[in-house]
Parts: C-alpha cells; structure tokens; sequence
C-alpha cells in the first residue's frame, strides 16, 4: 500500500485578475524524496510555494499536508506543521544577528509544548547546541555575531537555508537556492542538499540550474504557464518532447 | 537639589514610561498616537485607588500598570488587525475618545467633609497621597528612577531573550516572522499590552507627582512626543527613547535658550533625524557595533 503523501496539491489555482499564475496542478510529493520543480520564468513556481506556506489563499483546490487539509490554516501553523521554505529573493532579518536569525527560527515540536515562561525566555543549552551545529553545518560560525544585513551574497544564501532548516521542517521549499551562486558554491549546495535529504527532510526544489537538478532530483515535475506538463525520473523528462519545446530547449538553458 | 532641578528629573523619569511603551510598539513595527490614553487611564486609576479607596501607593502603581494594560490588550485585539497608517489613525482616535470619557468622567466621593475624585474636565483633584504619607520630592524621584530602573533591567532581560528578538523579527518584516513559526497576531497583543501597562504605570506616578490630573493633559500632543522620542533615540535599546526624552525635555524644554523655540527645534530635529538617520540616534546597527566592543573576541580555534 502506497505511503501517504508529505504533500498533495490537489487541483490548485491562483489567480491573480487575469493573470493564471498556477491553473488546476495537481502534485504529491512523496516522503524522503527531493522533487525537483521547473519550468520558464513566470511559470508558476514560486506561487506554488508561496500557496504552500500560505502567503496568500488559494483561488481553488486543496493543499493536503500529512494527510491533514491545511489550505485555510494561518502561515506560523503551517510552519509548526512541518512547512518551511526559503525566498528567491533573499529574505533575512537584517537588523538581527545570524545567531539571532536560526535561534528564534527554532520551532521543534519540544519547544512549542513548552511553557511560556520556557519557551520565551528560557536558553535552554540544547537549543544553543543546536544553532551551533547549524552554523558549522552551514559553514557560518564565524559569521554567528554579525548582523546578517552584512553578509556577502553567498552566506546570506546559506543563512536563507539555515534558518528554514532550523524550524525542523519535515517539508523543506527551496525557491532556486543556487541563484546567483558561482561553480563551488554550487557544489556545496548540492552536498548540503543531499545531507539533508539523507536526514529524513523532504524537499521541493525549484531551480532553473539543470545540472543540480539532473544531478540531485528523484523525481522532477515541470510547469508551464500555470499548467504541470510532465512528470517523471529525470531521464524520462529529459527526453520528453513537450518539455524540450516549453523550457529545457530554450537557447538561454544550454 | 533644588527644587527646578528635581522637578525636571521627575517629569525627564515620569515621561519615560510613555516613552518606552510607544517604542515597544515601535519596535514590533506599529507606530501608535495614542499611548497617552493608557497614560490617562493609568493615572485615574492611581489616584483613585489612593485617594478614593485609601489604597497604599504600590498596590495603586501595581493596578494602574494592570488596568491599562488590560485595556491595551482590549483595544489591541481589533485594532492591531490594521497595519501602518490605519493602526496609526485608530490609536490616535481612541486616545481622543478616552480623554473625552474622562472629560465625561464624575466619580466623587465625600472625604473628611470634601469631595474628592474625578470631576469632568475640572479633572480630578486632591491625588495627596505623598503629602499625608510625608513622602519627599526626592523620595519621590528615587521611587520613579527605581521603577525606571526596574522597567530598563526588564528591558535588557528582553532583548537577550526569544521573546525580545521575535518582537524585532516582528518589527522588520512580519510576513518572514510568521513564516518562522511566529504567532505573529498574539505577540504583537502582548507586545500592546506590555505597553499599555507601561505607560498606565508611568500615569500613576504622574498623578501622584502633581496631585492633580486633568483631561486636556492627555492629548494628541503627548502621544505625538512619546512616539517621537523613540523615534529620536533610535530603535536599536531601550536606552533610545530615554535619550529622546532628555533631549527634549531635559535640554530643549529646561534650557533657557530655547524657549519659545522648543517645538520649531524639536519639530525640525525629528524631521531631520527622520531624513539621516530613518532609525534613530542609537539604531540597530550602532548598538551592534558599541556591544561588539564589549564582548570579548571568541577564543581562537585549536
Ligand atoms: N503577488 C502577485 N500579484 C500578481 N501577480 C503575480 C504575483 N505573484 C506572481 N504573479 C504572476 O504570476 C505568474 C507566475 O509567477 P511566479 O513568480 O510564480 O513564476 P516563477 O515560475 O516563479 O518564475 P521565475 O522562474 O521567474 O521565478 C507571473 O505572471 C507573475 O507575474
Ligand atoms: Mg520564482
């Protein structure tokens, strides 16, 4: 009998006036599982994400986490339900410390049934332990006391992932994260990616950077003007002709 | 000490109050024009409790901080559902509408052969708990800069604290603070509420220092300077505000040179400040730099 999904999209739109953004996707992805999301600018992509983690409401459909229908839930539920994500745009807290930024992104299970007086004002050691494992994990220690306005472009990437990574997801959107990113970079992506992976986490990648996806994605679903247009291991969609046609034949992707 | 000069202390401690809680909203991102209302509120209800029901002056300062944060989380839970200017215009308004209750206000009750207790806009006279407890002006000081202290060390525990930096993270962008996990709505009510008692606490040490409180006291004008202070000293510490308050009434309102021209200077410093420095004297980035100087560099690896 086939697992429950991590998450199901089912028969999901936005709309935006005129504007079809994503029009009726359906998409399961499946725990353990890196899903990989393409398709040309403006196709969707970041939508879908931001549909999930609730930025703003859907036009129709239903998202299903866990089994649980969380379409109307508020976006912190969402997270203490196992959702996080990271932005295209980088989005940090800039007047805070990257200490400060993974330390209140913590939001295990542990910490939410803490009591007030616990949970607010409490340091626990193991909390600390643990921004420290994240710091190193990401290659950001040195960096633990400065504000994250003043990072270079990369470690405010890495900082991006780290504070998601630090809510404990379950499911983890990463919203092209090697944007901007040089070769080396890059590569440290993708190991990271895998690591996290192989900790139990879920993950739906939206990249336009092909060879991480090709490299990295079990299963690879593309979008085009809204719609899902294929579905498959990376071999299969490769070589899908329609695929080719709307996105990965494009000269600017060679 | 003489006696000016204890004078503007107080008023320099006493005004602090109201500064601090329009920074804390400040600080979780709203800006309010009405923290006098819970100043109004708070300074009834101490002068009630001691000169109407005989209470002691800590019980009266303890539920006058109670009440009006209490009503903060009140008038919170609607209101804080707007954002920007509209939170800003519906503060403003409800403010209006407390000091014209408290214009409305008569609640008298006959004491030793005199009647004592709120009247109207007359206000409300005869708050002479430290007259007949011999509590001295610089007794009196002492109790507010205890407080102050009391309030600042609060302050300094917060910031140090998850709380503390949710309510900046809050501040900065409160659509990344809920994608944290952040009950976004319930702590910007605390954050109300913590406010509202701070200033309602600073309202019962007023109405103690001058015996007398009257409505056109808590007008648009004093919510227009509390928030300005903050605005002035910098959202980066709690020691911001403070330092708005002693530029403004501690040199612009003291200092003999400047009379008559206090709000043309003040105006036009805010203005400025507004212009160079969006966040303040003591912004973030300042105090981040002055506290690196104070915490030792992490020791060398191995
Ligand atoms: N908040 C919004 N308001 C109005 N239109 C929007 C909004 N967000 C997205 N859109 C529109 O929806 C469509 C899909 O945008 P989306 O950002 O999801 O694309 P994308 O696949 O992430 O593209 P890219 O690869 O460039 O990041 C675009 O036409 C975009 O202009
Ligand atoms: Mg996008």
């Amino acid at each position: 009998m086939p697992e429950v999904p991590v998450l199901e999209l089912k028969d999901v739109s936005k709309h935006f006036g005129g504007v079809r953004a994503v029009d009726g996707v359906d998409l399961a992805v499946a725990r353990g599982e890196i899903l990989a999301l393409i398709g040309p600018n403006g196709s969707g992509k970041s939508t879908i994400v931001n549909l999930i983690c609730g930025l703003f409401p859907l036009t129709a459909g239903r998202i299903v986490l866990d089994g649980a229908d969380i379409s109307d839930m508020p976006m912190h539920a969402r997270v203490s339900g196992g959702v996080a994500r990271t932005f295209q745009n980088i989005r940090l807290f800039g007047q805070l410390t990257v200490w400060q930024n993974l330390w209140v992104a913590q939001n295990s299970g542990e910490q939410r049934r803490q009591g007030f007086g616990r949970r607010w004002f409490g340091g626990s050691r193991s909390a600390r332990g643990e921004v420290e494992r994240t710091l190193e994990f990401f290659d950001l220690a040195h960096k633990s006391n400065e504000l994250a306005a003043n990072l270079a472009f990369g470690e405010q990437r890495r900082l991006e992932f780290a504070r998601a990574l630090s809510a404990k997801p379950a499911l983890l959107l990463l919203d092209e994260p090697a944007a901007g990113m040089n070769a080396e970079e890059i590569d440290q992506l993708d190991n990271r990616i895998r690591k996290v992976r192989d900790d139990g986490v879920t993950i739906l990648l939206i990249e336009h950077h092909m060879e991480l996806v090709m490299s990295i994605a079990d299963r690879i679903a593309v979008l085009n003007f809204g719609r899902k247009i294929a579905e498959g291991t990376p071999a299969s969609v490769q070589a899908n002709p329609v695929v080719r046609e709307a996105y990965l034949g494009t000269p600017e992707q060679v | 000490m003489d006696d000016y000069l204890v004078g503007v202390l107080s008023n320099i401690g006493i005004v602090s109050f109201i500064a601090l809680s329009a920074w804390l909203l400040l600080l979780t991102g709203e800006i309010s024009f009405g923290q006098q209302a819970f100043f109004a509120i708070g300074a009834y209800a101490a002068g009630i409790a001691t000169a109407l029901w005989g209470w002691p002056l800590g019980a009266a300062l303890g539920w006058s901080a109670a009440i009006a944060g209490g009503a903060a989380v009140l008038v919170g839970v609607p209101t804080l559902r707007l954002h920007g200017l509209y939170f800003a215009i519906a503060t403003l308004g409800f403010a209006e509408m407390v000091r014209l209750l408290f214009e409305q206000f008569h609640y008298r009750v006959m004491i030793d052969g005199e009647l004592v207790g709120p009247n109207g806009s007359d206000g409300f006279r005869g708050i002479r708990y430290i007259f007949e407890n011999d509590v001295g002006s610089l007794q009196f000081l002492a109790l507010i800069y205890l407080l102050l202290a009391a309030a600042l060390a609060g302050f300094m525990l917060l910031e140090r604290s998850r709380l503390g930096v949710a309510f900046r993270m809050i501040g900065e962008d409160d659509t990344l603070a809920a994608l944290n996990g952040l009950a976004v709505a319930r702590l910007k009510i605390l954050a109300a509420g913590l406010a509202g008692a701070l200033a309602g606490l600073g309202g019962g040490l007023y109405a103690h220092l001058t015996t007398y409180v009257e409505p056109r006291v808590f007008d648009v004008m004093l919510g227009v300077h509390s928030l300005a202070y903050g605005l002035i000293g910098g959202l980066g510490t709690a020691l911001g505000p403070l330092l708005g308050v002693v530029i403004d009434i501690g040199l612009l309102e003291s200092v003999r040179a400047f009379a008559g021209y206090r709000m043309i200077v003040f105006g036009g410093l805010v203005a400025v400040l507004l212009i160079v420095r969006p966040r303040g004297l003591l912004d973030e980035a300042l105090v981040h730099r002055i506290g690196r100087l104070f915490v030792r560099a992490p020791p060398a690896g191995p």
